[in-house]
């Protein structure tokens, strides 16, 4: 029992906020249970759903913490596997055994399904916790929801009739769990770290892995990896040969952005929109087929798609700290100014490079959704996202280090720029490309530059840090 | 330069008076690559019960590898390892509780507090010295309310010792357990280390740079050279039995003298250098006279030998 305590109390040190969502559901569920069973039958669906969202939430928490724990050395400790079956074991007695034991006292219809659904939540928890990729198995569903949703509702109307529900739904379960646990209990050759600064754009979605975890990518994944360094070697021998030719300033600083951003060059970029673009697309025909889209929604979509790359920014420029030093040494700056001037500097060409995306993305959408009028959404993102992308880049080079203030940063971003775009769009549609441009432009752009300068000025200012950061 | 294999002991093994002991570690034909690189080649090591044993070998020659293959940590391509008698397929089973490890970096659980995580280990062990590792984190300075990631590398290195050697194992990894670790740290392990192998029956396998603390455990050595164990031996038979041969002259030489039981050999200046195993003495001195040249036999330091056969 002890090393289940132990395994539970490593849930509240990693995801508290989770573990407290969950019990707070959880308690709302018991609440309208209690008010249910005093007679009000109406409450029963959203008890149902309350409870099924409380396991839901804990156990994605549950993923998350087996995948920080799951790493080659704890299998060193005596008996890890067995352990973390009893664990498995209570916390199914907790969320399955003893719903289903009320189930079975209050007499409720559909037992046989009930009992199969209760583990099955669960098991989509852990699956989303535990692996980041994990929303590949959950499409297949929107899929048949977008292309034919009678043809859902009658499937779903003869499964509750089917006696085979239940066993299919347990053998989906058993699935599942496979496609969540088996990854964690293999023991395999730590990759390589990658640039902590990198981003491949289709891994943003996912959680950062803890450290010592490895990473656990799929053939494909591992690929499309080798294909961006590749790239990045060759952008690094270009820039090579071109400071050999001619050691200016331009290609100084064309050296410390290959150094920097490895995949931040023009074949890594290419790649990187295609893949995505073949994601989205891929998905909106897919899960959105013939439903009609807001112009404005794919818009500000897209530039949100564009402004995710500067979270890992921020998170990527405390983890580099320690390196640094080195690239300091390197430069060998008159002045620590001039390093953090050199910094920023090379750090900018990632607002061009946000706005290039946005802008791809945003035609794409307007493909996609057959927009009426495809050049407003454009002019309207190319502003906002000009704007946009300067002042994330700004918020994360100066912006907070803690995660509280990294989350509360990125939110306000988020939101700022979905409003934007909305205003931006109402505003040019209401007065014209020249007013309505004119003015979100001063406005936007005024405020951006503003910003940025500012927060160029602080970055200055600073003493570089070379330091590793904490835990 | 010429390098010549030892010959006179089989690779991996120890002399037969050591070696009838129950070995804790058998490998045969161990194979390992990472791609197309071929870091173990069909390699052969034996370990008794009861020994100190110190792993030598160049940056890269694969030690941590190797370490992490025997404890089931790294997947291998082919051979087998046994341990404590039953194959090591995976890390499992009851002899979990018999081995602790050091890992060359400890960079895990940085948000976990030092007392936190060594109670969420203690856990699964059904041996804990916890008057040990209060002591320990007493002596060493470890603050048990401190998070790991607040913690220096030497620190960190401290505290795996402290997990490591907490559930009093049979036995010991160690993954260059004292690079971290300042000039007091590193006597105060290696004093823990020499308590700990009083006890009958602990075994020791660490890999290190430092030969002077191998010499201070009078360690068997092993040296993994070419993806092999080249020889396991004890360290007090090493310098019994290998001599360091110097012919000087004024003319210098072209190449080294043969000397029978030479294993290495190279030219420096009016110096020729030999590494002779069991070297005859007379007919050294008989060279010595035939080529007019200074002979002086020395006793390689562990460092030389390391330099010389690495």
């Amino acid at each position: 029992m002890n090393t289940a305590w132990q395994l539970w109390l490593q849930l509240f040190r990693r995801v508290p906020v989770l573990v407290v969502l969950g019990n707070v559901l959880r308690l709302a569920a018991l609440y309208f249970a209690v008010q249910w069973l005093r007679g009000e039958p109406r409450l029963a669906p959203l008890t149902a759903w309350l409870f099924g969202m409380a396991s839901w939430v804990w156990h994605i928490g549950q993923g998350f913490n087996l995948r920080s724990i799951c790493i080659p050395e704890s299998f060193l400790l005596p008996q890890f596997r067995r352990r973390l079956l009893e664990y498995g074991a209570i916390d199914i007695a907790i969320w399955v055994l003893l719903p289903l034991l009320f189930v079975f006292i209050l007499k409720l219809p559909y037992t046989l399904l009930i009992a199969s659904i209760l583990p099955l939540v669960p098991a989509f928890g852990l699956l989303m916790g535990s692996n980041p990729r994990a929303s590949v198995f959950i499409w297949p569903v929107f899929i048949v929801l977008g292309w034919a949703p009678r043809f859902f509702v009658e499937l779903t109307d003869d499964a509750l009739h089917s006696p085979l529900t239940p066993l299919l739904i347990l053998a989906l379960t058993a699935l599942l769990l496979r496609f969540s646990l088996a990854p964690l209990l293999r023991i395999e050759d730590r990759e390589a770290d990658t640039s902590p600064l990198e981003s491949t754009g289709l891994n943003r979605g996912s959680t950062r892995h803890a450290p010592g975890e490895p990473q656990r990518l799929g053939r494909l994944g591992k690929r499309l990896n080798a294909l961006y360094d590749w790239t990045s070697q060759r952008a690094m021998n270009r820039a090579l040969a071109g400071y050999s030719r001619r050691p200016d300033l331009a290609h100084r600083m064309l050296l410390v952005r290959r150094l920097l951003l490895p995949h931040d060059n023009p074949e890594a970029i290419a790649l990187r929109i295609i893949l995505v673009a073949v994601i989205v697309s891929f998905y909106f025909l897919a899960m959105l087929h013939r439903q009609r889209v807001e112009p404005a929604v794919i818009g500000a979509y897209t530039i949100m798609l564009s402004l995710s790359r500067f979270p890992q920014l921020n998170i990527g420029m405390a983890l580099m700290r320690p390196n640094m030093a080195d690239l300091y040494l390197t430069l060998a700056p008159e002045t620590r100014a001039e390093y953090q001037k050199t910094i920023s500097d090379a750090l900018l060409i990632l607002v061009p490079i946000s706005m290039l995306t946005a802008l791809t993305y945003t035609a794409l959408g307007a493909v996609l959704v057959h927009a009426a009028d495809p050049w407003h959404m454009l002019f309207v993102a190319l502003i906002v996202s000009a704007a946009a992308s300067l002042a994330a880049l700004s918020l994360h080079l100066i912006g907070p280090e803690s995660r509280t203030g990294r989350s509360i940063a990125n939110l306000v971003i988020l939101f700022g720029v979905m409003a934007v775009y909305w205003g931006g769009y109402w505003l040019v549609g209401a007065t014209g490309y020249l007013i309505g441009g004119g003015v979100l432009a001063v406005v936007t752009l005024g405020f951006a530059l503003t910003v940025w300068f500012a927060a160029q000025r602080e970055y200055q200012q600073r003493a570089p840090r070379f330091d590793a950061p904490i835990g | 330069m010429t390098v010549i294999d030892p010959a006179t002991t089989p690779p991996g093994t120890m002399p037969a008076s050591e070696s009838s002991a129950r070995p804790v570690l058998q490998v045969r034909g161990l194979e390992k690559s990472f791609k197309q690189r071929q870091v173990l080649k069909a390699l052969d090591w034996h370990v008794p019960t009861g020994r100190v044993v110190g792993l030598l070998g160049r940056n890269g020659a694969g030690k941590t590898t190797l370490l992490r293959c025997l404890l089931g940590l790294s997947p291998i391509n082919g051979g087998s390892i046994e341990l404590f008698g039953e194959p090591m397929i995976e890390p499992g089973g009851e002899r979990m509780h018999r081995i602790g490890f050091v890992p060359q970096t400890f960079d895990l659980f940085p948000w976990m507090k030092v007392r936190a995580y060594l109670d969420f280990t203690a856990a699964f062990y059904t041996r804990w010295n916890q008057i040990l590792v209060d002591r320990l984190l007493a002596d060493w300075e470890l603050d048990a309310k401190q998070k790991i990631g607040e913690l220096s590398q030497g620190q960190r290195q401290k505290l795996a010792i402290v997990r490591a050697i907490a559930p009093d194992p049979d036995l010991l990894v160690l993954d260059e357990p004292v690079a971290s670790l300042d000039p007091q740290a590193r006597r105060a392990f290696m004093g823990e280390l020499l308590t700990l192998m009083r006890a009958p029956g602990k075994t020791v396998i660490f890999s290190t740079h430092i030969t002077a603390d191998l010499e201070r455990a009078d360690a068997d050595i092993a040296l993994l050279r070419d993806g092999r164990i080249q020889f396991t031996r004890p360290l007090a038979e090493l310098r019994e039995r290998l001599k360091r041969v110097i012919f000087q002259r004024a003319d210098g030489w072209s190449q080294p003298p043969a000397v029978a039981g030479v294993m290495k050999s190279h030219v420096q200046g009016d110096q020729a250098i030999l590494l002779v195993e069991d070297p005859v003495i007379d007919s050294l001195h008989a060279l010595a006279a035939r080529e007019n040249a200074n002979l002086r036999i020395e006793v390689p330091t562990l460092e030389d030998l390391f330099v010389e056969l690495a």
